[in-house]
């Protein structure tokens, strides 16, 4: 076996080395160069929902909040098409549906992310479209602190690290409303620390349902 | 694999008594550190599935967030536990099989020491919320080359031992424990280099991701494994494997396929489509290989199935391989798109990877670690009433873990898949089963009390002195071996 060992070394390699480049490296440097597509007018494709979407420094700092609390073991972003699931249909997942627009998340979708966070499990909701869904700020702040308090049956777990108890000298505009069990102490108000500012901001990103534009040419001449 | 088959001189005798001597620190050390890792992570499972049951328990301290307690869990089961309880069984078995003695055990210990803390950093870091939400790779960016220097050390010892063995021909053992020191650090340090350094593509960040993840399995995980019950199986049964022809094929078979696997994740995912499909294909064609491995230790098992009731290390590693072969299925399956629209994102997912590191690696791995102490440490395990608790707790544990978790993934993917439902019938439907894998949790850990208890015993010289080994049903000292005791009085083979 002295003179095989290099065969069985060689053999080794390979089998390693030919899925790095072709399922690794070859995809990497292509959809590196996958630069989100910027419509101009004659696109015909209304400016709110072109990309690239607007992205700031607070939108980054969320980026790192929702990774750092684990929410994608939870939370999917991913749409799938309809040969691999239902996604696209349900209600608010698939983004732009009025206009029949609904469509699967594609690479492009990502390209001002850091990381794309597509998730591991599907315990909570997909955050695909959230952004697209619900735009006020107070619904995410409430759900954060305790989502029993929009939804019993919810599972998610409280960020209320997220979110600090102060004496109320003057009442804050973006205080969360606490009714019921969830009420704190007369005198005191529940508001939004900067990390959940910026993990909201993260979430009202999320909004991955730009019109394509070569999609909607191909439907308009089916549907003639 | 003479060594079995030949009647041991009392030269052979000496040479492995010296061998087993100089693993013992090193062994040793990877064995009873991991262990207490084991337990750790086993809470952390119990408390993290107990958060999905009642979430607002405990829910002043950020710490104990399900999204927190879960990447510690499982963190802490792969590198606390998993890998280094590897590195023990890879470097006893690499010595012993190759017939050379661990010359460096306290540089291997050093080693291991800054795995552990590493390992212990990340899992903190990931716990009290520094993690990034990327499954197996949560560890804060700058601790990996730390892990991986460590693992270098370890690897590199594996290499040369293999390099200065005696015999000619490689056993097939000795092979898959090679391979899986060589690919660990490349999937590695690509996964950390994209990830960590040099960003680029955020897709495939997520790529790489769950490409890392199921290459620690194919790459990793299972070679070690393999390597465990090639050994354990034929030395305990008396006679070597039933076809080495065919474990060579399925070894080759496994390398080949093994790193086109992982996307099959994320199918219909926002890669180009052909990406998902070869993994989908690649899962589907691995078959082969597990059916062949599965050929190969019935065919040497067949007739001698009755040791199983005597000897825990064949017991475990019987265990381990049929979760193996039903691991196999379930992921073939499930890469099918009807059955995928419902089990992709669903609880099953956390079934299936729970069922590979635990019911085949960790069962596997106890396995060995049930033969291999009694020869490092020169005394025997002080109760086989623990070693069967052990047992079954764990293995009702593990079972119920993953008929739960298949059964939880159908109720919870359906209700997602009805799309016009309300979503949070998924959440509902699936409470009850988180409730049971609580329990199975807390079960498997008490099992692993018994075990890390009777360790630790061992490691402190507290193990019973007699000539007899512990075997399951039989009183200490009523039978030699497990061959005795079955009533297989054949060849010697020797109490190595």
């Amino acid at each position: 076996m002295k003179k095989e060992f290099p065969v069985f070394i060689l053999g080794l390699a390979a089998a390693f080395v030919v899925p790095l480049i072709f399922l690794i490296l070859v995809p990497y440097l292509q959809l590196s160069n996958a630069d989100p597509e910027v419509y101009s007018e004659e696109d015909d494709v209304p400016t709110a929902w072109a990309y690239p979407s607007v992205w700031t420094g607070a939108n980054k700092e969320g980026e790192h909040v929702y990774a750092s609390l684990g929410c994608a073991y939870c939370h999917t972003q991913m749409v799938r098409p309809t040969y691999a699931g239902a996604d696209m249909w349900r209600k608010g997942w698939g983004g732009n549906e009025e206009d029949g627009l609904a469509r699967e998340t594609r690479a492009a979708d990502y390209s001002n992310d850091r990381r794309a966070m597509l998730g591991y499990m599907r315990i909570g909701q997909d955050l695909a479209n959230v952004g697209a869904r619900q735009r006020d700020r107070a619904w995410y702040h409430a759900k954060l602190y305790n989502a029993r308090i929009q939804n019993v049956d919810s599972n998610m777990p409280s960020y209320k690290n997220l979110y600090r108890k102060q004496q109320i000298a003057q009442p804050s505009a973006n205080a969360i409303k606490l009714e019921g069990r969830f009420a704190v102490e007369e005198g005191y108000e529940v508001v939004p620390t900067e990390k959940a500012e910026a993990l909201v901001d993260y979430l009202l990103s999320r909004k991955m349902d730009a019109p394509l534009p070569g999609k909607n040419e191909e439907e308009e001449v089916a549907a003639k | 694999m003479s060594e079995t088959m030949q009647q041991a001189s009392a030269q052979d005798i000496q040479e492995r008594a010296a061998i087993d001597q100089s693993a013992r620190l090193p062994v040793l050390f990877f064995f009873t550190s991991a262990a207490g890792w084991l337990f750790l992570a086993t809470l952390l499972g119990f408390a993290s599935s107990l958060k999905l049951a009642a979430p607002e328990l405990w829910d002043a301290c950020p710490w104990l967030a399900y999204g927190q307690l879960f990447p510690a869990h499982m963190d802490s089961l792969i590198y606390g536990w998993g890998m280094q309880a590897g590195f023990g069984v890879m470097i006893w078995l690499m010595a012993r099989l190759c017939r050379v003695e661990v010359k460096n055990g306290v540089t291997l210990v050093a080693a291991g020491m800054v795995w552990n803390l590493t390992v212990l950093f990340g899992v903190v870091a990931v716990w009290s919320g520094y993690g990034n939400s990327m499954p197996w790779l949560d560890f804060p960016a700058y601790l990996w080359p730390a892990m991986f220097l460590s693992y270098a050390v370890i690897a590199g010892t594996l290499m040369m031992m293999f390099r200065r063995r005696r015999e000619g021909e490689a056993y097939i053992s000795q092979k898959y424990i090679f391979a899986a020191a060589l690919w660990f650090p490349w999937i590695f340090i690509t996964a950390n280099l994209i990830l960590n350094h040099v960003g680029g593509s955020a897709v495939m960040n997520a790529g790489v991701n769950v490409w890392f993840m199921s290459n620690l399995i194919y790459f990793w995980f299972v070679p070690v494994g393999l390597a465990s019950a090639y050994y354990i199986i034929p030395k305990i049964v008396g006679r070597p494997i039933y076809s080495y022809q065919l474990a060579q094929i399925a070894f080759w078979a496994l390398a080949v396929l093994a790193g086109w696997t992982g996307f099959n994740r994320f199918l219909g995912g926002p890669f180009p489509s052909w990406m998902p499909a070869i993994s989908g294909a690649a899962i589907l064609l691995m078959l082969l290989p597990i059916g062949a491995v599965a050929v190969n230790f019935l065919g040497t098992l067949s007739g001698r199935g009755r040791l199983m009731h005597y000897s825990p290390s064949l017991r475990f590693t019987v265990f381990g391989g049929i979760m193996f072969n039903v691991y196999g299925l379930l992921v073939a399956f499930s890469s099918y798109f009807d059955v995928s629209r419902l089990l992709q994102f669903s609880y099953a997912t956390l079934g299936y990877d729970i069922m590979i590191i635990y019911g085949f690696f960790s069962m596997v791995v106890f396995g060995a670690i049930y033969f291999i102490v009694p020869r490092i440490t020169g005394c025997e395990w002080p109760s086989a009433k623990l070693i069967r608790f052990h047992f079954w707790y764990s293995s009702y544990g593990i079972i119920t873990i993953v008929a739960f978790m298949i059964f939880a993934g159908l109720a919870q993917g359906g209700a997602i898949d009805d799309w016009s439902g309300d979503f949070m019938d998924s959440v509902r439907r699936g409470k009850g089963y988180v409730v049971a894998l609580a329990v199975a949790w807390a079960l498997i850990s008490v099992a692993n009390l018994a075990f890390y208890y009777q360790l630790l015993m061992m490691a402190f010289g507290f193990g019973r002195k007699s000539e007899g080994p512990t075997l399951i049903h039989k009183n200490p000292g009523e039978a030699a071996s497990a061959e005795e005791a079955a009533g297989f009085a054949t060849e010697e083979t020797a109490k190595a």
